[in-house]
């Protein structure tokens, strides 16, 4: 059944049970759940474009401030809350804050579910403690890297988080663990990478979902994943020039930071980490004129 | 106790600043005159803040912040030229070239273009983008004004925002998005706006241009007059540029009180109608035929068949003379020829009503402040002073109800007792119902009603003010019962001879086939114009003059300013309107000797208190309100 199926489902049921809608429980209280659907726009998951696109414009975030919680939705005062928060809530209620508070590290309560994709025996999401090192996740959840293969590198927290290498795996699964490491636990998505993996290839893919993805309100944005997605074009492709890496660098300084959203910002992270970790894997592309990966990677295919 | 004040004291490059609270950083570093450099930012519009051109070193704040969207804090300490932002600055610059065309040798935007400036002032003399450019559509039809160049627009918003947040009419959007994204309008339907002219104006590179001026200069090669456009009475300020004496635009020229710095496409695009093509001479008839004469000649002739008809002489100027003009032109009918049969109507369907000061009570900036405006009459009045609605939809912004009805009764009701401030908006057409409901609501409603309405013509409500009418003289004053007939009656008062004086193209005498088998009959028509006209048939002297662009006077809007045109061509040996006048009334025998129109003011303003020539740019100050 589609996901908004199961949610409309769902919404009927608690309408039918007095939880929505007028006269709450009899509490006098009215609220109702309205199901929206959007159209898959990833700008759309930033706060403010949210609400600019449910008001039916073009999804483009909006100047802040003010924000959302003082003018939000049609200008009223908005609480925007994600899918995660709001699924953790019903069982905070129902077992109480400190049954929650007991899971976790002290620096991150409870559970999260950690979207796992790549190339793992076992795809899939797992809700686990904050504070599970890496490496159970990777090779007991996720039944280890597949073929028999060794891991090259992981991605923690979504398209946009910096890499990390099997030097981290012992890491916990919590925010201040993985910033200590140079990364972010961001949307919870684990993306990992076996040894036969083109890091330059992810990097140029991730950098043409932001090019594709920029909503082009800003300049940095707009014009910088375009430049940054045909640099790592030619680079792939065997035409990359030695300047290449530092230009992307560069790049990275103009728009991080300076983008209207951090859509833009966040375009930069993924590829310069990867330049700072695998700066001789450009240079082999560049020299050699040719993806040293594809060879490989056909094989597989 | 701390004082609470509405003023913020921060430092911009170490120079200390106080000013208002609310006010952008951008505005407080303006102040101390360190110019932040902007594309996206108008002072007029909201602050988007996506060029991202702006940004700067806040201290305390991570990121570099938007100077035009970032509000100013006590104590906030700004920094626009460190290495950060200069380094910035060459990033963003660099952007923002990187798919620019750079067609700036054929571009209409070259030497007057924001994106150029800045690109010398704050950015990299070359670019490291060494791929192929991204490809849009050029010399797109948004409408038959104006074509839109894709590539070179940088998307700034700043089209769309006048579109949405000026003109309100929503008719340019962002189409697509990312890279992708383009200005365009619904569906690519032409753009119907009347304000298409000002997008030109604002859009900070030469995607936007006008059809008229495309190809036709460089902004260094044109001669910038400051005067008044000629399209109504709104009396808009504009910039005639002009390359080799041939027109080649208008531009706005901001004055807050009149325009709020727009113009409307009629009036902008009205300027090829001026365009002299050669020079003509006086022309009198002889046996039956014009012939080419001197103005000393044609000017005798003139006075001499006036002089024949006398009282029985009507003269009939156009809304578009200037005061000097008029006033010159009112004393020769009234003094010389003795005759009370004056008018500036145009048409011959309805005698002119005539104005009073007080319908010039209300100025146009004024409109912001009032709580209830009604436009009675609604697109018709707009349509006679297009500029108007701009100036409404800003008061609708700030709060102002405008009320924009067809009819009193309506009218009246929609304003409550409570409003404090009513304006009523109307065109001279509708006076007498104008009247009656000022009186109306001034009974009903506890605030003030003023009224403010549209003459016909860029001059009409000075030719009012001067008695260019049949039934007052200059600045109102009593005929004492000797009262003229108005254009309709003329006919019927038995005129003999008709002397007309054109002004303008776009307003000009409009004779009607009756009215011109009418002056077939007469024994005389002395025609005074700027170009040929239809009535050249008819005239038996035809006096070559000078049309408004062409001419240096004043001129009063609706609200009753009076301001100064000057001559943005160079007419050469076609006479200037007031020495004809004032040779027409000598060849009669009247001792004028008048050397220059600022003389003519002079002698105005001592019959027209109320117009002082050092208040010109200001409203003529009637009793009243001095
Ligand atoms: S067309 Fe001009 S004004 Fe409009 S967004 Fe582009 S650059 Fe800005
Ligand atoms: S509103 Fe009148 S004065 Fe202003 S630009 Fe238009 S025609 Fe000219
Ligand atoms: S001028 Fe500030 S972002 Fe454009």
């Amino acid at each position: 059944m589609p996901q908004t199926e199961l949610l409309e489902t769902a919404l009927e049921e608690a309408r039918a049970a007095g939880y929505i809608g007028r006269n709450v429980l009899g509490s006098g209280f009215d609220v109702d759940v309205l199901l929206h659907r959007g159209a898959g726009a990833y700008i759309c998951g930033e706060e403010t474009a949210l609400l600019t696109s449910l008001e039916g414009y073009r999804g483009e975030p909006r100047l802040k401030p003010p924000f959302p919680a003082v003018k939000g939705l049609y200008g009223k005062p908005t609480v925007v809350n994600n899918v995660e928060t709001l699924a953790t809530l019903p069982h905070i209620v129902r077992n109480g804050p400190d049954w929650f508070a007991a899971m976790g590290t002290p620096t991150g309560k409870g559970t999260r579910v950690w979207c796992m994709s790549g190339h793992v025996n076992r795809p899939g999401n797992y809700e686990l403690e904050m504070g599970t090192p890496i490496r159970e996740l990777i090779y007991e959840h996720g039944g280890g890297i597949w073929k028999g293969r060794s891991l090259k590198a992981f991605q923690p927290g979504g398209a946009s988080m910096m890499v990390l290498l099997p030097e981290h795996l012992d890491v916990g699964l919590d925010f201040d663990a993985i910033a200590k490491a140079g990364s972010m636990a961001g949307a919870g998505a684990m993306m990992v990478m076996d040894e036969t993996t083109c890091i330059v290839d992810v990097a140029r893919r991730l950098v043409k979902f932001f090019e594709h993805e920029s909503c082009g309100k800003c300049t940095p944005c707009r014009e910088g994943t375009y430049w940054m997605a045909n640099l790592f074009d030619r680079i792939e492709f065997g035409e990359g020039k030695p300047g290449d890496p530092d230009l992307l660098l560069d790049m990275g300084y103009n728009i991080d930071g300076r983008s209207f959203c951090p859509l833009g910002d966040a375009s930069t992270w993924f590829p310069r980490s990867v330049i700072k970790y695998f700066r001789d894997e450009f240079e082999q592309h560049i020299v050699e004129k040719a993806c040293p990966f594809r060879g490989e990677r056909e094989a597989v295919a | 106790m701390a004082v609470v004040t509405d003023q913020v004291t921060l430092t911009v490059d170490g120079q200390s600043v106080t000013v208002a609270k609310g006010t952008l950083i951008l505005d407080a570093a303006k102040k101390l005159g360190i110019e932040i450099p902007i594309f996206c930012s108008h002072p007029k519009m909201e602050p988007v803040a996506v060029c991202r051109m702006c940004l700067v070193e806040v201290e305390k704040m991570p990121k570099l912040q938007p100077a035009c969207a970032v509000y100013v804090m006590d104590g906030m300490v700004v920094r626009t030229r460190t290495e950060q932002v200069q380094r910035y600055q060459n990033g963003v610059l660099e952007f923002l070239l990187a798919n620019h065309p750079l067609d700036c040798p054929i571009c209409d935007k070259g030497g007057e273009c924001p994106l150029q400036d800045q690109t010398y002032t704050y950015g990299p003399g070359a670019s490291r983008y060494d791929f192929p450019k991204k490809h849009f559509d050029k010399a797109v039809p948004l409408s038959d004004k104006i074509l839109l160049d894709r590539e070179r627009c940088v998307l700034c918003w700043r089209c769309t925002r006048f579109s949405a947040e000026i003109s309100g009419e929503r008719e340019l959007a962002l189409i697509q998005r990312g890279k992708d994204t383009i200005i365009g309008t619904f569906n690519d339907q032409p753009a119907r706006s009347e304000y298409q002219g000002n997008w030109t104006e604002i859009c900070p590179v030469g995607a936007l241009t006008s059809r008229q001026y495309r190809f036709i200069s460089r902004p260094w090669d044109l001669d910038r007059t400051a005067t008044i456009c000629p399209g109504c009475s709104m009396g808009c300020n504009v910039h005639a540029d002009a390359r080799h004496n041939r027109l080649g635009r208008f531009q706005a020229r901001e004055n807050l009180a009149v325009d709020d710095g727009w113009l409307c496409d009629f009036g902008r695009y009205s300027f090829p109608s001026f365009q002299r093509e050669g020079i003509e001479r006086p022309r009198v008839r002889r046996d039956g035929r014009l012939e080419e004469v001197s103005y000393e000649e044609a000017m005798a002739a003139a006075a001499q068949s006036l002089r024949r008809a006398g009282p029985a002489t009507a003269g009939w100027a156009s809304p578009a003379a200037t005061n000097e003009e008029l006033f010159l032109f009112q004393r020769l009918l009234r003094e010389v020829l003795a005759t009370p049969h004056l008018d500036h109507g145009r048409g011959r369907g309805e005698a002119a009503t005539a104005l009073e000061p007080d319908d010039a009570a209300l100025p146009i900036a004024d409109l912001e402040r009032c709580d209830h405006v009604l436009l009675l009459g609604g697109q018709a009045v707009i349509d006679a002073a297009p500029v108007l609605h701009l100036r409404l939809f800003k008061s609708e912004r700030k709060g102002v109800r405008v009320h924009r009805v067809d009819d009193a009764r309506a009218a009246l009701e929609a304003v409550p007792a409570e409003a404090q401030a009513v304006g009523i908006v109307s065109s001279l057409g509708r006076k007498p119902e104008v009247d009656s409901l000022q009186g109306k609501l001034a009974r009903k409603v506890k605030g003030s009603v003023r009224r403010l309405l549209v003459p016909d013509g860029p001059n009409g409500r000075g030719a009012t003010d001067l008695g260019f009418g049949p039934g007052r003289g200059p600045g109102y004053a009593s005929l004492d019962g000797k009262a003229g007939r108005a254009r309709p009656d003329w006919e019927a008062a038995g005129v003999r001879a008709l002397y007309l004086f054109e002004a303008s193209p776009l307003h000009d005498f409009q004779a009607s086939g009756e009215e011109r088998e009418w002056i077939q009959r007469l024994e005389t028509v002395v025609l005074q114009r700027p170009r040929p006209s239809p009535l050249d048939d008819l005239a038996h002297v035809i006096l070559p003059g000078r049309a408004f662009v062409e001419k240096a006077g004043t001129v009063t809007n609706m609200e009753g300013r009076v301001q100064r045109i000057r001559p943005a061509i160079d007419a050469a040996v076609v006479r200037d309107d007031w020495k004809i006048l004032q040779g027409v009334a000598q060849a009669l025998g009247a001792d004028w000797r008048y050397r220059d129109p600022d003389e003519v003011f002079a002698d105005l303003s001592r019959a027209v208190p109320a117009y002082r020539a050092d208040r010109i740019g200001e409203r003529a100050l009637w009793s009243e309100r001095a």
